[in-house]
């Protein structure tokens, strides 16, 4: 045993000598917070990251630097020539694509994300309405870190579910399942701010159109299920039942909150193939012009199948617009491989099909209150 | 029966704790990345795969302690010496020993391309392979009782990470998992097969057998801590199949650990830096127990003292580690040992057994003459 000690203690001590492994130092690394891609205009890839440096003496400096080079490790050779600290991508938060790349093709863009293991599963991406170069480099008013900025603002849209969540792991999830594929949200540059401006779909690796703001509810109501969702809609003339109200109005605004909704997908007919879409939704009414007298059972009752009509028609619009671009980013392709036996599902036989799919809408609607004040 | 052991009740171990070397002796490096492997073949099946691999667990360490019974007291060296000669039974023995040898460095190396890969790129391989024999030597030089216990401490202290896994099932959703049976029985079986380098460990039953002061028992425990593993695996490979969609499943090298990746706390960014780290504890009695396991072999053919052995063994282990550099050759060991390994452990002791029952009949008539 003495003998064993011998040699052990030397050992020991010799590998805590040298066994000392690379360090990043808070204050000697530049923290990487969001990466924008866009495509070059020399080289193939041109990338503008967000470098937050933290200064323990005075305030961090927030670096926007843009480069261009044929892969996005050389980008960051590049941009390291550039600073003076080194930099890092360990809390990187935010990745966003230009739109033109978007148009492109994403797939290695994701592949490289997903292969570098420093790189979170639970980062946030989104497309850029334009460059990202123009959107990120621009100065804010009043924003300090855009890169920041840009995650607290996806982040909170997300979480209280106005926006499509759109991590990492759920874009590659359905960039992968071949019964499925991807939105991500847009966002903008509008005057001194950013904003959410809509939700791109895709065919595969490429965007092939987007939506606006209002229908990502729906995008949202056909994909998951809310928690307590916020939602505006305008009941047409054709909506609204006779009676319901008084005077002569053919547009009537109505708004929802603490929405909560189940769907449940089913295949009803392989062949086609065809599907029952059942939507069950509880929320409390918000908001009504003109005001109608929410006491009254009846009239309640009447804005309920108003909801349910106008739901219905958007809903349809908005996959009837997804069926016409050939994307299904609502998965019914998914539906159809977990019920169909050896169906040898392609995404090029998914979107073949999907084409003449047919879907059949149930929504039911339910108003469960209104606020303090009838 | 010749050569029995005789041990003193110091030496020997309860059987419960059976449970504890059993389980950590099967979970090791293979956990990382099972899915991937059992999914190409079994695709949404993958689950069967892993439930059938389990029941074929349980069915060899039964044909296992059936020919330990029937030698009392003694382990596999010493039944291939009774069994087949001392010339042949030592070259069976000596074939083990290089089994276990390649375990331990299979384990080894594959974990040092984990924290390679996750964490520190820069790190010399000779440096974490140095250190973690260097463990490795002082757990195995205070004796079994020793590596029994860090057994024991490497599940009950890893025990939390477990319903960690409840956290990537927010994003889960069933329909992977649809439809049930559309793989045929042939892909579900070349799946179980391919299970075959994580599931193995048990072995070491064999070797352990005569160190149990209640034998009447260790059935009991053996068949708990195998139905545990089964759990274990079962339950991650559901997990798994759940959580990632069929083209990322099939291309995440480490689906356990990618699953961790999304986990976070407030305190802590990344937990599968933490799980990487942490994975150290769970790979140590798997070392411990093969090299355990090797020494006794070697003290068994040629007559070598412990310490002798396990400076020999580590060094050349070391060496090993050194030439061994690409990802390209780890896998192809982990294939080829796989294949290998699946014979020793899946075939080779159904043979054993019904050789060591002629062999018993066969004496038991010459005796009565």
């Amino acid at each position: 045993m003495k003998k064993v000690t011998f040699y052990i203690i030397p050992l020991f001590l010799l590998s805590i000598l040298v066994g000392c492994a690379e360090t990043d130092i808070l204050d000697r690394v530049g923290l990487t917070t969001l990466v924008g891609y866009d495509v070059g205009t020399e080289e193939r890839m041109s990338t503008t990251v967000v470098v937050r440096e933290v200064n323990p003496e005075f305030q961090s400096n927030v670096e926007v630097i843009t480069t261009e080079n044929e892969t996005s490790k050389g980008n960051r050779m590049k941009a390291n020539r550039k600073l003076s600290k080194k930099i890092t991508i360990g809390q990187m938060r935010v990745v966003l694509f230009g739109e033109e790349l978007a148009k492109d093709d994403l797939h290695s863009y994701l592949d490289s994300l997903l292969e570098n293991p420093s790189v979170s599963n639970s980062l946030y991406l989104a497309v850029v309405e334009g460059e990202t170069s123009v959107l990120l480099e621009h100065e804010y008013k009043n924003i300090d870190d855009i890169g920041q900025h840009i995650y607290r603002l996806m982040e909170q849209n997300i979480k209280y579910e106005h926006m499509i969540s759109s991590t990492l792991h759920e874009i590659a999830h359905d960039f992968y399942m071949v019964g499925k594929d991807s939105a991500i949200p847009i966002i903008k540059k509008e005057g001194e701010l950013v904003e959410l401006t809509g939700v791109a779909i895709f065919n595969d690796g490429k965007m092939v159109s987007s939506l606006s703001l209002e229908d990502s509810f729906y995008v949202k109501l056909l994909r998951d299920n809310f928690k307590s969702g916020i939602f505006e809609t305008i009941l047409k003339e054709e909506d609204i039942p006779p009676n319901l109200i008084k005077g002569t109005s053919n547009e009537m605004p109505v708004a929802f909150d603490a929405i909560k909704s189940k769907r449940e997908l089913k295949l009803v007919d392989a062949t086609t193939p065809e599907f029952d879409f059942q939507l069950k939704l509880k929320a409390r009414l918000l908001e009504i012009y003109p005001d109608v007298e929410s006491g009254d059972p009846k009239v309640i009752e009447r804005l309920e199948d108003a909801m349910v009509k106008n739901l219905t028609r958007e809903i349809s619009r908005v996959i009837a617009h997804c069926q016409n671009v050939q994307s299904d980013i609502f998965g019914f392709g998914e539906k159809y491989r977990s019920s169909v036996r050896n169906s040898n599902l392609s995404k090029e036989k998914l979107h073949d099909m999907y084409k003449d799919m047919k879907v059949n809408i149930k929504v039911e609607f339910e108003i469960l209150r209104d606020g303090v004040f009838e | 029966m010749k050569n029995p052991i005789q041990l003193s009740a110091k030496d020997m171990i309860n059987s419960y704790l059976l449970i504890f070397v059993i389980h950590s002796a099967q979970v090791g490096v293979g956990i990382h990345g099972f899915q991937r492997i059992v999914y190409q073949e079994a695709k949404q099946d993958a689950w069967i795969s892993v439930l059938l691999a389990g029941l074929a667990t349980h069915l060899i360490a039964f044909c296992m302690i059936k020919t330990l019974e029937i030698y009392g007291s003694n382990d596999l060296y010493g039944i291939h010496q009774d069994v087949f000669g001392i010339w042949f039974g030592n070259f069976l023995n000596v074939i083990y020993i290089l089994y276990c040898s390649v375990a331990f460095f299979s384990v080894l190396r594959n974990y040092i391309e984990v924290i390679q890969t996750w964490i520190f790129p820069g790190l010399g391989t000779w440096f974490i392979s140095a250190s973690l024999l260097l463990v490795t030597i002082y757990a195995f030089t205070g004796g079994l009782r020793v590596i029994v216990g860090v057994s024991f401490f490497s599940i009950v202290l890893a025990l939390w990470i477990l319903p960690l896994l409840l956290i990537p099932l927010k994003f889960a959703s069933v329909d992977s998992l649809l439809p049930i049976l559309e793989a045929n029985i042939g892909s579900i079986l070349k799946g179980a097969k391919s299970m075959a380098f994580t599931i193995i460990g048990f072995e070491i039953l064999q070797i352990i057998y005569p160190f149990v002061k209640d034998k009447e028992n260790v059935k009991k425990h053996v068949h708990l801590g195998l139905l545990f593993t089964t759990a274990v695996y079962l339950i991650i490979m559901l997990v798994s199949l759940t959580y990632y969609s069929e083209g990322k499943l099939d291309k995440t090298i480490w689906a356990t650990l990618t699953l961790f990746s999304f986990i976070s706390f407030p305190f802590m960014e990344r937990f599968e830096f933490v799980a990487v780290c942490f994975w150290m504890l769970i790979i140590l009695p798997n070392l411990c127990l093969y090299l355990w396991a090797a020494s006794r072999g070697a003290s068994r053919v040629i007559k070598i003292s412990g310490t002798k052995f396990v400076w020999i063994f580590s060094i050349l282990i070391f060496i090993g580690t050194l030439i061994v550099q690409s990802r390209t050759q780890i896998n192809s060991i982990n294939t080829h040992f796989g294949n290998i390994a699946f014979y020793i452990i899946f075939v080779y002791p159904i043979i054993l057994l019904l050789v060591a029952m002629l062999k018993k009949k066969y004496s038991s008539q010459k005796e009565q003459k």
